[in-house]
C-alpha cells in the first residue's frame, strides 16, 4: 500500500477522456492514461487490507494489494510480475472487465473504491512500453500436442498456459482472425484490435500456432484432431444469442445485438460486412454488457 | 540463485515484505493487530516451518516478566563459543573461546570464526542434509549420521561445530535447522560432551525472531542467517526496499531487530541473559509425537503427540520440491503466504471474506439462518482444520430435549462478556457501543486497560448505560482511581493477554489525543507504555494481596484474574483461586490485540482448549472448583465454540474480535496505525465518523449465538448451562481423521474427566471468603459517619500492627460511592495511626482522607493513591536518623493518580512506578524509581538507586543531589536533567514546606532555611516527551494529529 494515509488524502479519480467532438469522428478508445503523479496517488488509496475483499472478488485471484504497492513504489517490473502471475491478459481485463474487484473494494464501504482496473491497465501498458513483456518460452518441450478449439480469451489463456507447460499448441479458430469476442464482439472503443493483435503475436512468438477459417466439425474433421493431438480443449465461447420472445419480436429491424456487434467490428476493421445497420431504426436485443 | 534457495527453505512473499523488509528498514520487529485466526501448524495444509510447532512460554504469576527496553541495563546478549571446560576448575585453556556480544553473525563474522586456526581453537563445519527420496527413514538416517559426525568432531578436538545447510540439490534436502541443532545438542548431552563445544547454526531457514529463539533455546550458541541476509541484499538491489540506506546498514538494522526481538522473548519468561536462555527449551511443542520429542527435544513440554520424523521430512520436502522439482512448471514467484493478510491461495483463515460478510449480514438483519450459514463455515473443519475444537464432535448419547425446556436466553446472556479492548486502542464510539449493548443484555463489557471517562456512569436519556461492568486493572494502572474501582461489577487483574503474553503494551503517541490522555491521566501526544509485569505482583502472595486490595476498594465487585493458556496454567489457576479470586479467565493465544509484535501474536501462548481443560481438571482435583467462576475466551465465534468451552469447564465466555466484526470491523489489521477505515480502532476524528456499528447489531449477535446454543443444548439433552459445565465426556474426537499430519494427535488429556467428589461441584456454587471482616476499615467507616453523612470534619486515633493491611481502602469505597471522584473536601477526615502498617497502607484512598502514621509501613504504601494525603514519620521516640533508615517498603505509590504523600525516611525499590498525578516528597528511594511515570511530582531529598526515570514520559521529579551521583543513576533515555528555575523553586518550596510541617523533617527544615543556596543541588528530571507536549500546547497548536 505504500501510504497508510493515502485513502484519506486522495479521492478516486478516473483518467480523462478525449473531448466528445473528437470522439464522434472515430470508433477507437477514448480514455487517456493517468500522468505519473495521479497514478501514484490512486495506488496510494489502497489500504492493503488485512482481508483484501478485492482479491477475493477477482475471479482470477489477482493479488491486488501487492501490485498496488508496487505501483506506489514505481516498481513497474515487480508490478508486472505480480499481475502476470495470475493474469494472462491484463491488457484485456484492464479495459473491459466489469471489475468485481472494485465492487468488493473495502474502501468502497464508505468511500469511492480504488481504481483497480485502471491501475491494472496502466501496469500492463507501462510494461509493454518498457519492454518487460517478453515471450514466455518453455524451458523444455514435453513432446505432447494439444489442440485448442476457439481463440477467445479462454482458448488463448489455455493455449498460453499449455505452451508454457511445454506442450505444442495449435489453436483452431473458425473466424478469419483470432480473439473471439475480443475481436468480433467487443466494440473498438472499448478494446482496440491492435491490442488483441499484440497479444496474438506474442503467443505466436512463444510457439503457439493458429489456424484460421478452421471450423472444427465443419471443415476440420474431429477425428483428425483426435488422431493428431494428445488432448483437445473445447473453448468455443458463447456467441449464441439469447432470444427475447415478446410481441413485436418478428418485426423487421429487430436484431440480435451479438449479430450486430460482429458486423460492426468487421466494418471498423475495414472488412466486408453487410450493412444491416444502415436501415433507419433498429432495435437490438441483448443482455448486460452486450447491450452497451 | 537466492530465489531458488528461498523457495527451498520455505520463504513466502509475505516473509519478505512483512517481516524481513521492515526489520531491515526500521531495525524493529513488525507490529500486527487483531490476533491470529489461522490453523495451528499441526492442522495446516500449508508447509510449515518446524519452529511453528513450538509455542513460546512466558512467566505468569510465578515470577514477573522483565521490561527488555526500559530495563535493558540488566539484560545481556553476550555468549561464548568454545569449550567451557570444567566449571569447577579454573584453567587458562578455557579462555580459548570466542566471545560474542550478540548471537547473530553476519557472513564475515562467521567466516572469521570458521578460519580461526590457532591449534587451540578450530571449528568444524557439518553438512545438514537428508536424501530427498521421500522414503521412510531417510531423515532419521541423516540425523543419526550427523550426530555421529558431531561426536567425532568433539573427540577430534574441534571447539565449535558449524551446522551448515547450504549443500542442497535435487537429491538432497536440508534438515530443518531446529531439528539438526536440537538433535546434536541432546546427543552430545547424552554423551557427556556438550560442554566441550559451541554450536553455530549457518541456516537458510532462519529469518524470524521466533526461529532464532527456538534455535538458541534448543542449544545454539550463535546463528548466521545467511539466506535472510542475502535476501536483504537482493531486495535492495532489485529496488524492493525504498531506501537510501546502504546494504551494510540494512543488515545491521536487521540484526538489531532480531536482537531486540530475542531480548523480548527472554524477558517474557523473566530471563535476562542469553546464556540463561540457551538450552532452556522454554517452549511447548504442539504437534510432534513422543518419539521425536523424547529423542531430539528431550524434556520439552508436549501434551498432544502429533507428527513423526517421516512427516517432518514430508513437510520439508514439499518446500524443497518448489525449488528443485524436475517435473513441475517452475514458479516465478514465491508462495504468497497469506498468514498476515488473507490470500486466495494462502493460509486458511477463520475470518475470511465469506465469514466476515455472513456474520455482518446476519447480525444486521437478525437472521438466524444466515447466522447458521456463517457458523457452518467456521465450524465445519472436516476439510480445513483450524482449531483443536474442530477435531471434536459431540457424543449423541443423551436423549434430546425439546427446546422449550432449555433455560431461557435471558438467563444465558449474563454469562457473556466482551473482551478487554481499551478506550484508546478503539474509539469512543466502538467502546461505548459495546458497553451499551452488553448492558442491555445484562451481560458485561470490559474497559480494557484505558480507564473510563466518568460521564459514562450517568444513565443515558433513553435508559441505556455506557458503563463498563468489568473494570480492568492492568500493569499500567491507567485510570485506576478509587471511583473507577467503585463503579464496577467486576475488577479484572490482567496478568497477561493472549496476543502478547508476558509483554507490556504500547499505545503510540499519535493515538493519544486530549481525551485519551485525560482518561488515562497522561499527556496528549505522549506514547503510553504498559510495563510487562505488574510491579506489585512478583509472586502469588503479591497477587493475593492485590485481590484483597481490590476487594476492599469495592466489596461488591467480583475480583477476576486473567491468565493465558500454557502448560501449567492449571496450577496457577489453583493458586489464584486459593488467593481468593472470584473469577479466573483463561485466554487463548490467538486472542486479538490493537498492537503486538507479529511473532508474539503467532507464536506465544497456547490454545484455550488446552488451558481450560487443564484448569478445570486441576481445580476439580484440588476441590477448588466450586469456589471460582471459570471463564474462557480467544477467537470464539460460534455457538459450537461456546458449547465446547462449557463442556470443557467454562461457565462464562468472552467474545471480542467477533464483537468488533459485528460493529463493522473488516479485519483491516491496521489498528496500530490509527487508520481504521471503519472508525473502530482509531482516534482520528474523520475516521470515527465512518463508524457504522450500533448496539442493536451487537445485541443481535449475542441473541443469535444464544439461540443457536440453546438448539445445541436441546440436541445434546441439556436443560441448563450448569448441567453442561465440565461434562467433557460428551466430547470425543471425530472418527476417521486420516490426514497425514494430524491423524496421530492425542487429545485424551483434554478430554479427560477428573472425577469430582460430593463436596465440590463442577462450577461455581459458593462465594470466596475474602476475610474482609477483620479489616480496620469497618471501624474507620463507622467513626467517619459524620463526614460521610454531612461532610463534618472527623478525627480519630488507632494502633496498627503489620497484619492490618489495606488501611483506609474500605472507607475510600464508601466515600466514592456517595461522592464520586470528587470525594470529600481536603482534610475532612484525619486519622492518626501508631505502629507498623501492613501491606497497601492507604491503597486507592480518595480525596478528603488524610492518614497520618507514626511508625513504619510495609510494601505497596499508597498503591493507586486517588487523592488522599498520606503522612508517615518514625516514632518521635526513635533514636535513629530517619533519613538514613527505611520507613516504607517496596513498590510505593504504584499507579497513583492523585493525592499527596510525605515520607520521612527511605523508601524501597520501584518507588512511584506509574505515578500519574500524585505529589510526593520522600527522603531516598531504591532502584527503578519513577519508572513509567506519566504525571505528578516527586521530590527525593536524598539519593536514588539505579535506573531512575526509566520509561518516564510525564510529570516531573526533583532530586536533591548533593553528592552529584544522580546522573550516573538516572536512565536518561526519555528524560533531560535540567537545573531548577524560579517556578521550580516555588514548587519545591511549597512541597518541602508541607513535608516539614507534616512530618517535622529536619532535612526539609535544613533545605528551607537555605533554599536559595540549596537550590543548586536540585536536579530537575524533565521527560522529553512532556517538555515537547508542553511547548506544543503553549504554541496553541493542537497535539492531536491526523
Amino acid at each position: 500500500m505504500g501510504k497508510p494515509t493515502g485513502f484519506l488524502e486522495f479521492t478516486r479519480e478516473l483518467p480523462g477522456k478525449k473531448p466528445v467532438s473528437e470522439r464522434v469522428q472515430h470508433y477507437k478508445e477514448f480514455t487517456e492514461l493517468y500522468d505519473g503523479e495521479k497514478l501514484n496517488q490512486q495506488s496510494a488509496r489502497c489500504m492493503n487490507c488485512g482481508v483484501p475483499f478485492c482479491h477475493q472478488g477477482c475471479p482470477l485471484g489477482n493479488i491486488i494489494p501487492e501490485f498496488n504497492d508496487a505501483v506506489y513504489r514505481n516498481d513497474w517490473e515487480e508490478a508486472y510480475a505480480i499481475l502476470s502471475s495470475t493474469n494472462n491478459f491484463p491488457e484485456f481485463t484492464g479495459r473491459i472487465c466489469p471489475a468485481p474487484c472494485e465492487a468488493a473494494c473495502v474502501l468502497g464501504i464508505n468511500q469511492p473504491a480504488v481504481t483497480i482496473e485502471e491501475i491494472e491497465k496502466h501496469i500492463i501498458e507501462i510494461a509493454f512500453s518498457n519492454g518487460f513483456v517478453k515471450p514466455r518460452k518453455p524451458a523444455v518441450r514435453s513432446g505432447k500436442k494439444v489442440a485448442v478449439i476457439g481463440s477467445g480469451p479462454a482458448g488463448l489463456a489455455a493455449a498460453a498456459q499449455l505452451n508454457y507447460a511445454g506442450h505444442l499448441v495449435t489453436v483452431f479458430e473458425r473466424d478469419d482472425a483470432a480473439g473471439g469476442l475480443l475481436r468480433y464482439g467487443i466494440p473498438d472503443f472499448k478494446l482496440e484490435k491492435w491490442v488483441v493483435e499484440r497479444r496474438i503475436s506474442l503467443l505466436e512468438e512463444e510457439g503457439v500456432q493458429f489456424r484460421y477459417h478452421a471450423h472444427v466439425g465443419v471443415n476440420v474433421p474431429v477425428n483428425d484432431l483426435i488422431r493428431e493431438y494428445h488432448a483437445i480443449v473445447l473453448a468455443c465461447g458463447s456467441t449464441v444469442p439469447r432470444d427475447l420472445p415478446i410481441p413485436g419480436r418478428e418485426l423487421k429491424g429487430v436484431q440480435f445485438a451479438m449479430h450486430f456487434l460482429k458486423q460492426q467490428n468487421k466494418q471498423v476493421a475495414g472488412k466486408d460486412a453487410f450493412a444491416d445497420a444502415e436501415t433507419e431504426s433498429n432495435i437490438y436485443t441483448g443482455a448486460d454488457q452486450c447491450a452497451w | 540463485m537466492v530465489f531458488k534457495y528461498q523457495k527451498a527453505f520455505g520463504y513466502s512473499t509475505e516473509d519478505l515484505d512483512t517481516i524481513i523488509a521492515p526489520m531491515a528498514l526500521d531495525g524493529k520487529e513488525p507490529i500486527g493487530s487483531m490476533g491470529t485466526d489461522i490453523p495451528l501448524a499441526i492442522l495446516s495444509e500449508h508447509p510449515q516451518h518446524l519452529s511453528h510447532y513450538f509455542k513460546q512460554l512466558f512467566a505468569q504469576v510465578t515470577n514477573p516478566p522483565i521490561d527488555p527496553i526500559r530495563e535493558r541495563a540488566v539484560m545481556s546478549l553476550a555468549t561464548f563459543a568454545g569449550n567451557n571446560g570444567n566449571l569447577l576448575l579454573e584453567d587458562p585453556l578455557t579462555c580459548h573461546s570466542v566471545a560474542l556480544k550478540q548471537p547473530v553473525l553476519n557472513n564475515y563474522e562467521l567466516e572469521k570464526i570458521r578460519s580461526i586456526d590457532t591449534g587451540l581453537f578450530q571449528s568444524k563445519t557439518l553438512q545438514c542434509y537428508f536424501k530427498a527420496d521421500g522414503k521412510p527413514g531417510s531423515l532419521k538416517t541423516a540425523i543419526d549420521r550427523l550426530c555421529r559426525y558431531a561426536v567425532d568432531a568433539v573427540e577430534d578436538g574441534f571447539k565449535v561445530l558449524i551446522l551448515q545447510d547450504r549443500a542442497i540439490d535435487s537429491d538432497h534436502a536440508s534438515i530443518p535447522s531446529l531439528l539438526s541443532t536440537a538433535a546434536i545438542h541432546h546427543h552430545l548431552i547424552k554423551k557427556g560432551m556438550r560442554g566441550q563445544v559451541g554450536i553455530i547454526v549457518e541456516g537458510g531457514d532462519v529469518w524470524e525472531v521466533h526461529h532464532f529463539a527456538c534455535l538458541i533455546a534448543f542449544g545454539a550458541t550463535a546463528v548466521n542467517p545467511y539466506l535472510a541476509l542475502s535476501t536483504i541484499r537482493d531486495m535492495m538491489e532489485s529496488g524492493k526496499l525504498r531506501t537510501h540506506l546502504s546494504e551494510d546498514q540494512l543488515k545491521k538494522n536487521y540484526i538489531k531487530a532480531v536482537n531486540d526481538g530475542l531480548l523480548k522473548v527472554f524477558s517474557k519468561m523473566g530471563i535476562s541473559t542469553l546464556q540463561s536462555y540457551q538450552g532452556s527449551q522454554i517452549f511447548e511443542i504442539v504437534g510432534l509425537n513422543k518419539d521425536v520429542v523424547d529423542r531430539y527435544f528431550t524434556g520439552a513440554t508436549s501434551r498432544i503427540e502429533g507428527m513423526g520424523l517421516d512427516e517432518i521430512a514430508r513437510e520439508a520436502l514439499s518446500k524443497h520440491w518448489l525449488a528443485f522439482s524436475r517435473r513441475d512448471i517452475p514458479s516465478s514467484r514465491l508462495p504468497v503466504g497469506g498468514v498476515y493478510q488473507w490470500k486466495q491461495k494462502g493460509e486458511f483463515h477463520l475470518f475470511n471474506p465469506q465469514t466476515i460478510h455472513l456474520l455482518q449480514e446476519a447480525t444486521k438483519k437478525n437472521d438466524l439462518q444466515l447466522f447458521k450459514k456463517y457458523s457452518a463455515l467456521v465450524n465445519d473443519q472436516t476439510e480445513k482444520a483450524a482449531t483443536l475444537r474442530g477435531l471434536f464432535q459431540f457424543k449423541k448419547n443423551r436423549p434430546a430435549v425439546p427446546i422449550d425446556e432449555v433455560e431461557p436466553a435471558e438467563s444465558i446472556y449474563k454469562r457473556f462478556a466482551t473482551g478487554a479492548m481499551s478506550f484508546g486502542s478503539i474509539s469512543w464510539e466502538a467502546h461505548t457501543t459495546l458497553a451499551i449493548a452488553m448492558n442491555r443484555l445484562g451481560a458485561k463489557s470490559n474497559t480494557g486497560e484505558g480507564g473510563e471517562d466518568e460521564r459514562r456512569y450517568e444513565k443515558m436519556a433513553n435508559g441505556d448505560s455506557m458503563r463498563s461492568a468489568i473494570k480492568q486493572v492492568a500493569s499500567a494502572r491507567f485510570g485506576v482511581t478509587a471511583m473507577y474501582l467503585a463503579e464496577a461489577d467486576e475488577l479484572q487483574i490482567k496478568m497477561a493477554q493472549g496476543a502478547k503474553p508476558g509483554e507490556g503494551g504500547q499505545l503510540p503517541g499519535h493515538k493519544v489525543d486530549e481525551w485519551i490522555a485525560k482518561v488515562r491521566h497522561s499527556t496528549p501526544g505522549v506514547g503510553l507504555i504498559s510495563p510487562p509485569p505488574h510491579h506489585d505482583i512478583y509472586s502469588i502472595e503479591d497477587l493475593a494481596q492485590l485481590i484483597y486490595d481490590l476487594k476492599n476498594a469495592n466489596p461488591k465487585a467480583r475480583i477476576s484474574v486473567k491468565l493465558v493458556s500454557k502448560a501449567g496454567v492449571g496450577t496457577i489457576a489453583a493458586g489464584v483461586t486459593k488467593a481468593k479470586a472470584d473469577v479466573v479467565l483463561i485466554a487463548g493465544y490467538d486472542g486479538g490485540t490493537g498492537a503486538s509484535p507479529v511473532s508474539s501474536i503467532r507464536h506465544a501462548g497456547l490454545p484455550w482448549e488446552l488451558g481450560l481443560a487443564e484448569t478445570h481438571q486441576t481445580l476439580v482435583k484440588n476441590k477448588l472448583r466450586s469456589r471460582v467462576v471459570v471463564q474462557a475466551d480467544g477467537q470464539m465465534k460460534t455457538a459450537r465454540d461456546i458449547a465446547i468451552a462449557a463442556l470443557l469447564g467454562a461457565e462464562e465466555w468472552g467474545i471480542a474480535t467477533a464483537a468488533l466484526v459485528v460493529q463493522g470491523c473488516i479485519m483491516m489489521r491496521k489498528c496500530h496505525l490509527n487508520t481504521c477505515p471503519a472508525g473502530i480502532a482509531t482516534q482520528d476524528e474523520e475516521l470515527r465518523k465512518r463508524f457504522s456499528g450500533d448496539p442493536d447489531k451487537v445485541v443481535n449477535f449475542f441473541k443469535l449465538i444464544t439461540q443457536d446454543l440453546r438448539e445445541i443444548m436441546a440436541e445434546l439433552g441439556f436443560r441448563t448451562v450448569n448441567e453442561m459445565i465440565g461434562q467433557v465426556d460428551q466430547l470425543e474426537m471425530r472418527p476417521a481423521i486420516d490426514h497425514w499430519k494430524y491423524k496421530n494427535l492425542d487429545l485424551s488429556a483434554v478430554l479427560y474427566k477428573e472425577p469430582n467428589s460430593l463436596y465440590t461441584g463442577l462450577y461455581c456454587q459458593e462465594e470466596q471468603d475474602h476475610g474482609l471482616e477483620d479489616n480496620l476499615g469497618w471501624k474507620l467507616i463507622e467513626d467517619a459517619k459524620p463526614a460521610l453523612d454531612h461532610q463534618a470534619k472527623v478525627t480519630g486515633s488507632y494502633t496498627l500492627k503489620n497484619t492490618d493491611r489495606t488501611t483506609g481502602t474500605l472507607l475510600s469505597y464508601a466515600i466514592s460511592k456517595k461522592y464520586g471522584s470528587a470525594g470529600l473536601p481536603d482534610g475532612t477526615i484525619h486519622f492518626k495511626f501508631n505502629g507498623t502498617a501492613g501491606q497497601s497502607f492507604g491503597a486507592f484512598n480518595t480525596k478528603g482522607i488524610t492518614l497520618e502514621l507514626e511508625g513504619d509501613a510495609n510494601d505497596y504504601f499508597g498503591k493507586g493513591l486517588s487523592g488522599a494525603r498520606l503522612i508517615i514519620y518514625p516514632p518521635r521516640t526513635a533514636s535513629y536518623i530517619p533519613e538514613e533508615n527505611s520507613i516504607i517498603g517496596n513498590v510505593a505509590l504504584y499507579g497513583a493518580t492523585a493525592g499527596e504523600a510525605y515520607i520521612r525516611g527511605m523508601a524501597g525499590e520501584r518507588f512511584g512506578v506509574r505515578n500519574s498525578g500524585a505529589k510526593v516528597v520522600v527522603e531516598s528511594v531504591g532502584d527503578h524509581g519513577c519508572e513509567y511515570m506519566t504525571g505528578g511530582l516527586v521530590v527525593v531529598l536524598g539519593e536514588t538507586g539505579r535506573n531512575f526515570a526509566a520509561g518516564m514520559s510525564g510529570g516531573i521529579a526533583y532530586i536533591y543531589d548533593t553528592r552529584k551521583t544522580f546522573a550516573g543513576n538516572c536512565n536518561t533515555e526519555m528524560v533531560d536533567l535540567d537545573p531548577c528555575d524560579l517556578s521550580d523553586k516555588n514548587e519545591l518550596f511549597t512541597l518541602i514546606s508541607r513535608h516539614a510541617e507534616f512530618t517535622g523533617s529536619t532535612v526539609a527544615k535544613f533545605i528551607l532555611d537555605d533554599l536559595d543556596n540549596q537550590l543548586q543541588h536540585f536536579v530537575k528530571v524533565f521527560p522529553k516527551d512532556y517538555k515537547n507536549a508542553l511547548q506544543v500546547s503553549k504554541q496553541g497548536a493542537s497535539v492531536h494529529k491526523k
